[in-house]
């Protein structure tokens, strides 16, 4: 057992009234700053609580068939048009906001959760460890994402679950790699020496030091990610290979508006706005973080 | 120097370029002008048809692929022929038949006068060659032949120059109709001979139109056939057909005019097409039937009320609309009403989701059940959108509490597994090929056919006697008979919910004339005219 001394990693001081504040407060506000950024922010504020609120929000069931009025353009009783099922696209892309958000988040999340794991080993232990692993992260980033992750959702079988394994599983190397530099140069910096002089565990180390000094770049990367990840659940949903009928993910909606693009542009039209809009705020969202988190990128 | 040398180098090229664009510009102009000719007399003048895949063969006798049929249709001639857009019987090559008293005997009259396009001579010779090479091979080469007659034609006989007579063994009802059937185009006896193997590249027969290029995966070329025994035909000078395989890139390629004609259009693209004055839509006479097979051995599918329950759940009228642009009508039985032996005394299951929950009570699923509904992956003309038309069926479904779980395979592991039995319900679909009753209800229903068409494992052992009876019976009044009881016994055992019977649609310019589409989706182009 250790003996609970300070907790804190370094750099994380308890109290910012200090004249020095703590560099996540001045990130903080460097972000503040960063209009393009809150732009950003805001836009994927509002979609996740169109996600909360989606029951809500949406005036029509999203499974509600009604074929007399299929195919309509948008009007006051339709905002974005029916699809060729008589169902309310409106309701439909709010509803597909849930989808897409969870998807991105949860296969995120996860990419994050086994890549930083991978690269802090990699990195800390080097050696045979880190040349295994490193490997295998090329290998996988040698493959065309979306080809690797057809490929996975192929063998899993297609199914909204199983594109998120894929999702998280294509980006793991990613977020590896990240961390597994950052480690390499945090392992180095005097704090670690010393806590190892002091004798204290790989363990702790790690997860005490390490880690948190590292966790800038895995936001970042996160938030950008949260963007891709998105527009790749979309492209299998495309394929078929994500979203089963009838759940409205956006890129399902999009494939199956594909023959009535001539008939009905708005069953493409909104579907394809809503990946724009969620995709470009959280790669807003993360170019400003970068810039606030990680000063030495900025130009 | 260099620079110079660089100089010279591009005015060659800018040359030559000219010359070859110049070459370009010449060919299509003497194409522009041969057709300009021809068309001063009103008939004349090339179509180009543009289809979804390329022939596998021209050899019709050892295909079953309906693209090739498309194409030797009007190459070769059967002894009898179909209707212009039915499946009566007219004369062919033979221009009399007759059945003998117990059946086994046929006697055909053959057309004098006929030549091959080799300048051969067509008589009784030639139609026993054909019978002999067919009866030759195995169901792997001639496959049409096998199926249809198989053991069942004891020999083949040229009576004398102009007549043949065919011994049976077993009487086959349909002897006439299978004959119609494209497969039994009569080839040119000289020229299998002389070409063997490669005959399927160099077909020689009787038709309007003689065989003049094949480029594979693009396009083939017929052109008119001068000495045809019917001197008013053909009224074009030639045909090319072009493989464009994806629906939207065919229709592309009619309304940029390099295409005259198309066919599989989507339904949804219909309403654009006739809004286009310059184009024109056809509507193909149905000949098929697109169903949701239950498959009779799995979990509460087992049960007829529930299979009932499902067939009062659909509304197919509503699919109808969305999905066939209205040019399909509802089906009640497993065959199209336009064949003999239709029963269009049954009444369909009414679209009634309360009487379905009755049902499903009855049979003890009072709170539903869970099932999956394969969604076909491929459109299919009686099918043109498999995973749409699913999705109005869940829904269905929905309503009366079954649960319907849409799975969908890459198509050869789709009819694989649903033949396997492994589907609790599937999308599928028939084009008859002969527009007998046999070929739908034996086919797709009887327990021979399980393994092979019978994806439904549909067993029912009066069916099963009724349909072999029909099978040996010639008196066609007597067959319907035995049809129409068997469709009563098939509505009430509900192995299907009988979807709809579509009447596929062609699209061509609006200057094609007499073009009429063959519910066999064999068209005869010899009648078609291009006007200006």
């Amino acid at each position: 057992m250790e003996v609970s001394v300070n907790n804190k990693p370094p750099i994380q001081p308890k109290n910012n009234e200090d004249k020095v504040q703590s560099p996540w407060v001045e990130a903080l506000q460097s972000f503040m700053k960063n209009k393009i950024a809150l732009v950003g922010t805001g836009i994927v504020v509002f979609f996740i609580l169109l996600a909360i609120f989606a029951p809500f929000i949406a005036p029509q069931g999203i499974n509600e068939q009604n074929m007399a009025n299929r195919l309509q353009a948008p009007s006051a009783e339709h905002w974005f048009g029916t699809d060729d099922f008589g169902r309310d696209i409106f309701s439909r892309v709010i509803f597909g906001a849930r989808i897409s958000l969870w998807v991105g988040f949860l296969a995120v999340m996860g990419s994050a959760v086994v890549g930083s794991l991978l690269g802090i080993i990699a990195g800390y232990y080097g050696r045979w460890i880190d040349t295994i692993i490193s490997r295998i992260f090329d290998i996988m980033l040698a493959f065309p994402s979306i080809l690797l992750a057809i490929a996975i959702v192929a063998v899993l079988g297609p199914s909204l679950q199983n594109a998120l394994i894929a999702i998280a599983v294509i980006n793991i190397p990613n977020f590896g790699r990240l961390i597994r530099s950052k480690v390499l140069s945090v392992k180095q910096e005097e704090y670690i020496v010393a806590a190892k002089a002091v004798g204290m565990k790989n363990n702790r180390i790690l997860f005490r030091h390490v880690l948190p000094n590292s966790m800038a770049p895995i936001i970042v990367q996160g938030t950008l990610a949260i963007g891709t990840a998105i527009i790749e659940a979309a492209a299998l949903g495309f394929l078929g290979l994500g979203a089963e009928a009838p759940n409205p993910e956006w890129g399902k909606m999009l494939s199956d508006a594909r023959v009535l693009l001539i008939q009905a542009p708005w069953t493409m039209i909104f579907p394809g706005i809503a990946i724009m809009l969620t995709v470009l705020g959280f790669n807003l969202m993360g170019d400003g973080l970068r810039d606030a988190l990680d000063p030495r990128m900025k130009n | 120097m260099k620079k110079k040398k660089s100089f010279w180098l591009l005015i060659v090229l800018m040359v030559s370029t000219l010359i070859f664009a110049g070459c370009n510009s010449s060919t299509s102009g003497d194409n522009g002008d041969e057709g300009g000719e021809a068309d001063e007399g009103s008939t004349g003048g090339t179509l180009v048809f543009g289809r979804g895949g390329d022939s596998t063969s021209l050899d019709p006798a050892i295909t079953t692929e309906g693209e090739a049929f498309k194409v030797t249709k009007n190459i070769f001639e059967t002894l009898v022929e179909f209707g212009e857009q039915d499946t009566e019987l007219h004369p062919g090559l033979a221009t009399e038949w007759e059945t003998s008293e117990d059946g086994l005997t046929q006697t055909l009259k053959l057309r004098e006068g006929v030549k091959f396009h080799d300048g051969t001579d067509f008589n009784a010779e030639a139609v026993v060659f054909n019978f002999e090479r067919w009866m030759a091979g195995n169901k792997e080469q001639f496959y049409y032949y096998n199926s249809q007659f198989g053991d069942k034609v004891d020999s083949v006989t040229a009576v004398d120059d102009y007549t043949v007579e065919v011994k049976l063994n077993t009487a086959i009802a349909p002897f006439y109709k299978n004959l119609a059937m494209s497969p039994f185009g009569i080839a040119s006896p000289t020229a299998i001979e002389e070409h063997g193997d490669k005959f399927l590249e160099n077909p020689v027969g009787t038709g309007p139109f003689k065989f003049q290029e094949w480029k594979r995966n693009d396009r083939i070329t017929i052109v008119k056939n001068e000495e045809y025994w019917d001197e008013d035909l053909p009224k074009l000078d030639s045909v090319i057909f072009r493989s464009i395989p994806e629906n939207s890139a065919r229709l592309n390629a009619l309304a940029s005019g390099e295409v005259d004609l198309i066919d599989g259009v989507n339904f949804s693209d219909v309403q654009q097409i006739e809004d286009n004055p310059d184009l024109q839509t056809f509507e193909r006479p149905t000949m098929n039937v697109a169903y949701v097979g239950l498959t009779n051995t799995r979990g509460p599918l087992q049960e007829k009320l529930v299979r009932q329950a499902l067939n009062h759940a659909v509304n197919k009228e509503e699919i109808i609309d969305a999905f066939y642009a209205g040019a399909a009508d509802p089906a009640v039985n497993p065959m199209p009403p336009v064949i003999s032996g239709y029963n269009d005394e049954i009444e369909d299951y009414p679209y009634d989701p309360e009487k379905a929950k009755e049902l499903l009570k009855e049979a003890g699923y009072e709170d539903g059940f869970e099932m999956e509904l394969w969604a076909m992956p491929v459109p299919r003309p009686y099918m043109p959108d498999g995973q749409k038309i699913a999705e109005a069926l869940q829904a269905d479904f929905a309503e009366i509490g079954v649960k319907a779980k849409i799975v969908s395979y890459e198509w050869g592991t789709y009819l694989e597994k649903a033949n396997n039995g492994e589907a609790d319900s599937f999308l599928l679909g028939w084009t008859g090929d002969n527009g007998d009753a046999d070929n739908f209800l034996y086919v797709l229903l009887d327990e021979d056919a399980i393994g092979s068409n019978n994806y439904t494992y549909y067993k029912n052992s009066e069916v099963h006697d009724l349909l072999l009876e029909a099978q040996a019976t010639t008196d066609q009044a007597k067959r319907d008979e035995l049809y129409k009881q068997a469709q009563v016994i098939i509505k009430e055992d509900a192995p299907w919910i009988p979807l709809v019977h579509s009447r596929p649609i062609l699209a061509g310019k609006s200057n094609i004339k007499n073009f009429l589409p063959h519910p066999t989706g064999s068209d005869l182009l010899s009648h078609v005219e291009v006007s200006q």
